[in-house]
């Protein structure tokens, strides 16, 4: 230590009796009078209290001290207060710090001499380190205020208007040819049976015609770099060859003479290599279909192109990248259906009328492949239909977790199917169920009045299938006669999106153990990832249910709103690492160490450089640089082992 | 000579041991008085060299506590910590310090009763141990690299 040492004021707190009850106050005001570098103590009934406060105020402002040790409870609890009072009148945060004698010593030493000690070995602790405390900046920076989306279901819809409307710039990055996500596509959602496609209609119109939205559709995110405040998001949007002068008429779809399985029908229906998902989508324009398109595979066809009345179609049109400058990133890239494929012998498929539960939606919707006709693959009608429970889920081979959503679906698909087909049977063939909520259980006992079969099985994996004399046979142990349908569905629950680990290496975030993103903190921070300034939302998060995903958007947008405010700099935190270029070798292993990618590796210089937008200040760095150049703000070598010899030698 | 106090020294980490430590306070859950915590950000701040110079500087016994695996308030500090202690346990003993006089474990903001726990396992191996006496050479090894 260079220079004179310094001189430190401290306040004893009593807690009441909670400290003074246990530990002899008096005898620990003494101790510490005859500290070296102790400039006065001052001893009070109750500092937190608004009196206490106010003698912390008054005492240092009338008394000298270069920095301040309150030893009282935990610094938990109120050291940011004590450092806001004694900061007005000019303390350095990094000069007020608060010794815990309270939940470390009077608490849990019942012996009173030894309770002492602890605490007189606390507060030399304290002393030490205050020796080298040095003053923290409370550094700020500019920051974008505008957001990024990625993923236009309903959650980054909900996000996105909620930001636009407030004056914030929105980009949604789509990665199908319309927003929309996988509710668009279902009929109707239970248990309020309200249209999906009516509900979402006029947020997409409404998303189309926002000044402040951009929607970059048929796009890939490529690239998300920065940090909070200061996000570059970088994506290739693939070439559409139709212009936005195209409204959706669909004079092209009439003429071109191709057809192609539709992906927006789950292969149940057709579409041409110029289409739209569905009508009104947005945005509005068409698509070709390049590898489809007889134009594109070496035939000469240019039907669109002479049918088109706005001149729209555009066979020069390339891949463009895209890149926008936004504070923020929400990811909301929705869910995942689970494959069916392997289940009950390779019983499932449109052909056998046994139909995962995404495939039933789309076949009841009104804007799906029958118009919303539910008919069986040789277009009968079937007149039953047995919905299987936990299909794919609840097991070691499918997804280990229950979906929490897909009961109410099942129950659901007996409604649907009732509704459009007259005298139709359900059965409903399940374990448990999980019907949490205040409508769900009302929902529930509306189906068995109206005729669902409740069918309970004693094991979920004895479940079987079979296809017998042209009817589906579904037999499962418990259940004492098969039940035999024209229709089967699967009622599967909700996988992770296919999209999330490429968009967690993107943007460093992580997923947790079931694919899902995993939240800032499980229960205070549910809306965040574990990367500052990447949201997540909608069922990326978790599986959830229709009014949960916009919710999710909704948070999402509003903890931007409220921490990214124009005109205001964002406060970082003070307590990052450093890299002393001087003692530097260039070695990495701070890069490869930090958890934030916060440091980056200067090769002209040949040294380690840190972000401090990105720093969270762990110190990790700190413990592995072997050349003592990494350091960490306020928990340098020296305070620590400043601290540790006060704590031996007190 | 008098009965042998032990002097244990803990780092813990801000978010998880550290609260759990304040949980055994707000419980009143009393834990031998030898044990004495020095707050860091992180487990994985916590320096090697932090643990030999408490060693060094009279401690019996050290403790690093951390969050839990897939809990740590940055991510992977922990695991950096734990990736590193693992190796150093295993040069303790090399340098004349038994095993038992450390220990790397985890405890969560919620765990008043296990980090009272570990407190007394920790003061009860060093007890059983008697005070540690380092050899001259590891004193040299801690002052050389200090």
């Amino acid at each position: 230590m260079e220079g004179a040492r310094k001189k430190i004021g401290v306040f004893l707190c009593k807690c009441g009796t909670n400290i003074a009850g246990a530990v002899d106050m008096d005898a620990l005001t003494a101790w510490v009078e005859k500290q070296p570098d102790v400039a006065w103590v001052r001893t009070n009934e109750l500092l937190c209290a608004p009196t206490g406060k106010e003698f912390v105020k008054n005492t240092v402002e009338s008394e000298t001290c270069d920095s301040v040790i309150i030893a009282a409870c935990s610094p938990k609890m109120h050291e940011k207060n004590f450092r806001e009072v004694a900061g007005e009148k000019g303390f350095n945060i990094a000069q007020v710090n608060m010794v815990n004698i309270r939940e470390q010593a009077a608490w849990v030493t019942p012996d009173k001499d030894q309770a002492l000690e602890k605490a007189q070995s606390l507060i030399a602790a304290g002393l030490e380190r205050a020796q080298y405390n040095v003053d923290l900046d409370k550094p700020e920076m500019e920051c974008k205020t505008d957001a990024a989306i990625i993923g236009g279901g309903v959650a980054g819809i909900e996000a996105a208007l909620m930001l636009a409307n407030a004056g914030r710039k929105v980009t949604i990055f789509e990665k199908d040819i319309s927003i929309g996500g996988s509710v668009i596509k279902t009929e109707e959602v239970a248990p309020a049976m309200e249209c999906a496609p009516c509900l979402l209609a006029p947020r997409l119109a409404e998303i189309r015609d926002h000044k402040n939205i951009t929607v970059v559709s048929n796009a890939e995110v490529t690239d998300v770099l920065g940090f909070f405040g200061n996000f570059t998001v970088k994506a290739t949007r693939r070439a559409r060859f139709v212009t936005a002068a195209c409204i959706g008429c669909e004079a092209c779809f009439e003429v071109c003479p191709v057809w192609v399985k539709s992906a927006f029908h789950l292969g149940m229906g057709d579409r041409k290599a110029v289409y739209t998902a569905f009508p009104g989508s947005v945005p509005a324009a068409a698509v070709i279909d390049k590898e489809n398109c007889r134009h594109f595979t070496g035939e000469e066809c240019s039907a669109c192109k002479d049918a088109c009345p706005f001149g729209a179609i555009d066979y020069e049109d390339n891949d463009e990248v895209i890149e926008v400058e936004t504070g923020a990133v929400i990811v909301a890239a929705g869910g995942g259906d689970p494959d069916v494929s392997q289940l009950f012998d390779g019983v499932a498929g449109r052909e056998n009328n046994v139909l995962a539960m995404p495939e039933f939606e789309r076949l009841a919707a009104s804007n799906g492949p029958t118009g919303g006709e539910i008919v069986c693959a040789d277009g009968s009608v079937p007149k039953s239909l047995a919905v299987v429970h936990c299909a794919g889920s609840l097991s070691e081979t499918g997804l280990s977790y229950c979906s929490g959503i897909c009961c109410m679906t099942a129950l659901k698909a007996g409604e649907l199917f009732r509704k459009k087909i007259d005298g139709g049977k359900v059965f409903n063939i399940h374990d448990r169920l999980t019907l949490a909520g205040t409508e769900q259980q009302h929902f529930f006992d509306k189906q068995c009045e109206e005729g669902t079969v409740m069918l309970k099985t004693s094991d979920l994996s004895s479940v079987n299938i079979v296809m017998k004399e042209g009817r589906l046979q579904v037999t499962a142990s418990g259940v004492s006669e098969s039940v035999a349908v024209d229709m089967v569905v699967l009622s599967t629950g909700m996988a992770p999106s296919p999209s999330a680990e490429r968009l967690v290496e993107l943007t460093a975030a992580d997923l947790d153990e079931y694919g899902f993103f995993r939240p800032g903190h499980p229960i205070l921070q549910t809306t965040s990832t574990t990367i500052d300034g990447v949201y997540a939302a909608g069922s990326c998060k978790s599986p959830c249910d229709v009014p949960t995903a916009i919710t999710r958007g909704q948070a999402a947008a509003g903890d931007v709103l409220s921490r990214l405010i124009p005109g205001k700099k964002l406060e970082l935190e003070s307590m990052t690492a450093w890299i002393d270029g001087e003692l530097c070798a260039g070695c990495k292993m701070c890069i490869a160490v930090c958890p934030y990618k916060a440091i980056s590796f200067d090769a002209e210089k040949g040294i380690s450089i840190v972000n401090e937008a990105i720093c969270r200040g762990c110190g990790t760095c700190a413990a592995t640089c072997p050349g003592k150049a990494a350091q960490a703000r306020h928990f340098t070598n020296q305070q620590i082992e400043a601290e540790l010899k006060g704590v031996l030698n007190g | 000579m008098g009965e042998f106090k032990p002097e244990i020294v803990a780092y813990v980490c801000n978010w998880c041991s550290y609260a759990g430590a304040d949980g055994a306070g707000g419980q009143k859950l009393a834990y031998p008085s030898s044990v004495k915590l020095i707050r860091v950000m992180c487990s994985g701040r916590v320096d090697p060299q932090f643990v030999m110079e408490a060693f060094r500087g009279g401690a019996d016994g050290v403790m690093v506590l951390g969050c839990h695996p897939g809990d740590c308030h940055y991510r992977s500090g922990n695991m950096k910590a734990q990736r590193r202690f693992r190796i150093f346990e295993m040069l303790l003993r090399q340098m004349g310090i038994e095993k038992d006089r450390f220990l790397l474990d985890w405890v969560a903001a919620g765990e008043a009763k296990r980090f009272v726990e570990l407190a007394t396992e920790i003061h009860e191996r060093v007890t059983a141990l008697g005070p540690l006496s380092l050899t001259g050479s590891v004193e040299r090894t801690v002052m050389a690299d200090g």
